[in-house]
């Protein structure tokens, strides 16, 4: 039996075929999200992927910020006990999920079994989020998926603000103007996307196993500054941008086979 | 349509258009309407006037204007209320009533922009003291005489006892009625609650008491209802706009008690009995405890909300931040960490009137009624 799970975001969309609720079949990711032609193709290409059709699906779920506008989908379910069933599946031990998206960090902290007990969002400035990694990547002219790199050379990280992401924005550039090596100024950038997160994190109670998700996760560059912040290991979900689709897909399942409480 | 309806709409209209009920008003009575700043004024001086006292609690707005007089880091209310100050909203008030409990209302009250002229006293946060009462009955003294010379009327001891009256009689039929509409979650949902709850902002308080108390006597001969949805208890400033209220709706939420200081605060406790009304008054402020904005060294706010959820067997708490309160902002981790210890359940939503946007906001709340 298949399921799906959609999970569409502010700025990717995330589609997870799921077999008999354990083997991923497809797993696929297209960097746009809500409002876009995202949705559309990633539905597409996972589908295809999977050599099936969505008259395959036995039911399927949709998540993320999109996710009452997916048509295509019986039921909708928000990020948040998305991504702590997707991340349970994944990593069992996880006690905290630290997921950063393209506007919004959320800590959240799972019971024994996985339940959501806690959780907490941030307000609603960019700060912290994937777009304020955007913003800085361009005003830094370094590729996103170079800023963990250039974070491993730094030797002095720059102060950045954590709380706004246009005051950030003007200290990163006088920062450059003043001759500060980019190294250092994103090392500092990623400071303060991990103090956000962070703080989010200390309200929900850090204890092991921290578990990061959701599309920053994939900059080490964050994941070690937030490890270094609070001072514990944090591993990072395999294939962490797909676990609130597959959450949505496994949740699919357990519909589908009455496992639901 | 039944009596409960009719009774509900028209005080949500009366609550949806403050400046409709202080035009009948005027034309009922010939006086005019006061208005009454947020927090914990004595009212009570303006309706022993004869005066319409009329609740200013801003309202959902894009604020402009207010921009060049308020740092951005001002709470919402203020920011709208400043924004309509200086679109002339507030102008037809005869006179304006502006305590001063937290730092944004302090430095507002220095910078009012209407052409009413503004009251401003202060309540005093050494509250357990006697010499707090005598200070307090001072101030009160003060606005008084302000306000009779204002109005050009004379505000009798005799009148203002009158007048605690019939405040407390709204006060007790408000509890009531909080009470009763806890077991009636499917008739008075939290946009209705809320909306019942307000009209006293904008009515004659006899004439309020009496609407609610008929609606209270209407419902409480129905069947209670079974509900299938949570339970919660509110907590913070206020629960506004009714987005927030629909969102809560929409997820099956019911609003069983409350501790918005636009809301129950205002009525849990009575003015307390004796012959010198302002002395009275202020000791109101002295016996009224769990707010931020009253200096709480026994910091009672978290035990208070946690009896209420077990009275009312709530499933947990919905915090209302109202972004950049200060007072509130700094209770929150002191009841949060009691809520933990005790395993109550609760919600942290943002509130803010300049917001066009609820999407986070669902999603905290579907969030949380998934995991409840
Ligand atoms: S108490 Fe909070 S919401 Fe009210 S005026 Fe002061 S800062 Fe604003």
């Amino acid at each position: 039996m298949f399921t799906m799970g959609i999970d569409i975001g502010s700025s990717s969309s995330k589609v997870v075929i799921l077999e008999d609720g354990v083997n991923i079949i497809a797993g696929e990711v297209i960097q746009i999200g809500t409002g876009s032609t995202g949705p559309k193709r990633v539905l597409d290409e996972a589908l295809s992927k999977a050599g099936l059709t969505l008259q395959d699906m036995a039911k399927i779920i949709a998540t993320g910020y999109g996710r009452s506008s997916v048509e295509e989908a019986h039921k909708q379910i928000s990020e948040i006990s998305c991504q702590a069933k997707g991340v349970f599946f994944l990593v069992p031990s996880a006690k905290i999920i630290i997921d950063i998206g393209g506007q919004d960090v959320k800590a959240i902290r799972l019971d024994s079994k996985g339940g959501v007990k806690q959780f907490f969002m941030n307000d609603k400035c960019a700060a912290g989020t994937g777009r304020f990694l955007d913003v800085m990547s361009r005003v830094l002219e370094v590729n996103l998926d170079e800023m963990a790199e250039y974070d491993s050379r730094a030797t002095e990280p720059a102060t950045v603000s954590s709380t706004c992401t246009v005051f950030a924005e003007s200290e990163v550039i006088s920062q450059l103007s003043n001759g500060v090596a980019k190294e250092n100024i994103i090392a500092g950038v990623h400071q303060s996307v991990a103090s956000k997160a962070c703080g989010l994190a200390y309200r929900c109670g850090v204890e092991e196993d921290i578990v990061m998700c959701g599309g920053v996760a994939k900059d080490l560059g964050v994941v070690r500054a937030i490890s270094k912040e609070l001072k514990k290991p944090v591993i990072v979900a395999p294939n962490p941008q797909i676990t609130a689709a597959l959450g949505a897909a496994i949740f699919a399942f357990e519909e589908v086979i009455g496992a639901n409480k | 349509m039944s009596r409960i309806e009719s009774i509900i709409s028209e005080l949500s209209s009366i609550s949806n258009n403050p400046k409709k009920a202080m035009e009948d008003y005027k034309k009922e009575t010939g006086k005019g309407s006061v208005g009454v700043m947020p927090y914990y004024a004595p009212e009570e001086i303006i309706h022993a006037a004869g005066f319409l006292p009329v609740g200013i609690w801003g309202g959902q707005k894009s604020i402009s204007k207010a921009r060049a007089y308020l740092p951005p880091f001002a709470c919402s209310i203020m920011q709208s209320v400043m924004e309509m100050q200086l679109e002339g909203v507030y102008d037809d008030l005869e006179a304006v009533l502006f305590p001063v409990p937290c730092d944004t209302l302090k430095c507002l009250s220095q910078k009012w922009k209407g052409t009413s002229p503004v009251i401003v006293f202060t309540h005093p946060q050494n509250r357990k003291l006697e010499a707090a009462n005598k200070f307090l009955a001072e101030e009160y003294r003060l606005v008084r005489e302000k306000l009779e010379k204002i109005l050009s009327v004379q505000i009798s001891d005799e009148a203002l006892n009158n007048s605690i009256e019939i405040y407390n009689e709204n006060r007790k039929v408000m509890r009531e009625f909080t009470d009763i509409a806890a077991n009636y979650p499917n008739i008075i949902d939290p946009i209705k609650r809320h909306a019942i709850i307000k009209a006293r902002f904008f009515m004659e308080k006899s004439k309020h008491t009496a609407m609610v108390k008929e609606l209270n006597s209407e419902l409480i001969a129905l069947p209670v209802e079974a509900f299938t949805g949570k339970k919660v208890v509110l907590t913070g400033i206020m629960a506004e706009p009714n987005e927030v209220l629909d969102i809560l709706k929409d997820n099956g939420f019911a609003v069983v008690a409350d501790d918005l200081a636009q809301e129950s605060r205002l009525f849990r406790n009575d003015v307390p009995s004796g012959t010198d009304p302002l002395y009275r008054l202020a000791k109101w402020w002295q016996e009224f405890d769990g707010c931020s904005l009253a200096v709480d060294t026994k910091k009672s706010r978290g035990p208070m909300l946690m009896d209420m959820v077990k009275v009312y067997k709530a499933d947990a708490v919905v915090v209302c931040m109202m972004k950049f309160c200060d007072p509130e902002e700094f209770d929150y981790p002191i009841y949060y960490r009691q809520f933990e210890e005790a395993g109550i359940k609760s919600l942290f939503i943002e509130i803010d009137l300049e917001t066009t946007s609820f999407e986070q906001t669902k999603t905290r709340v579907q969030s949380f009624s998934e995991m409840l």
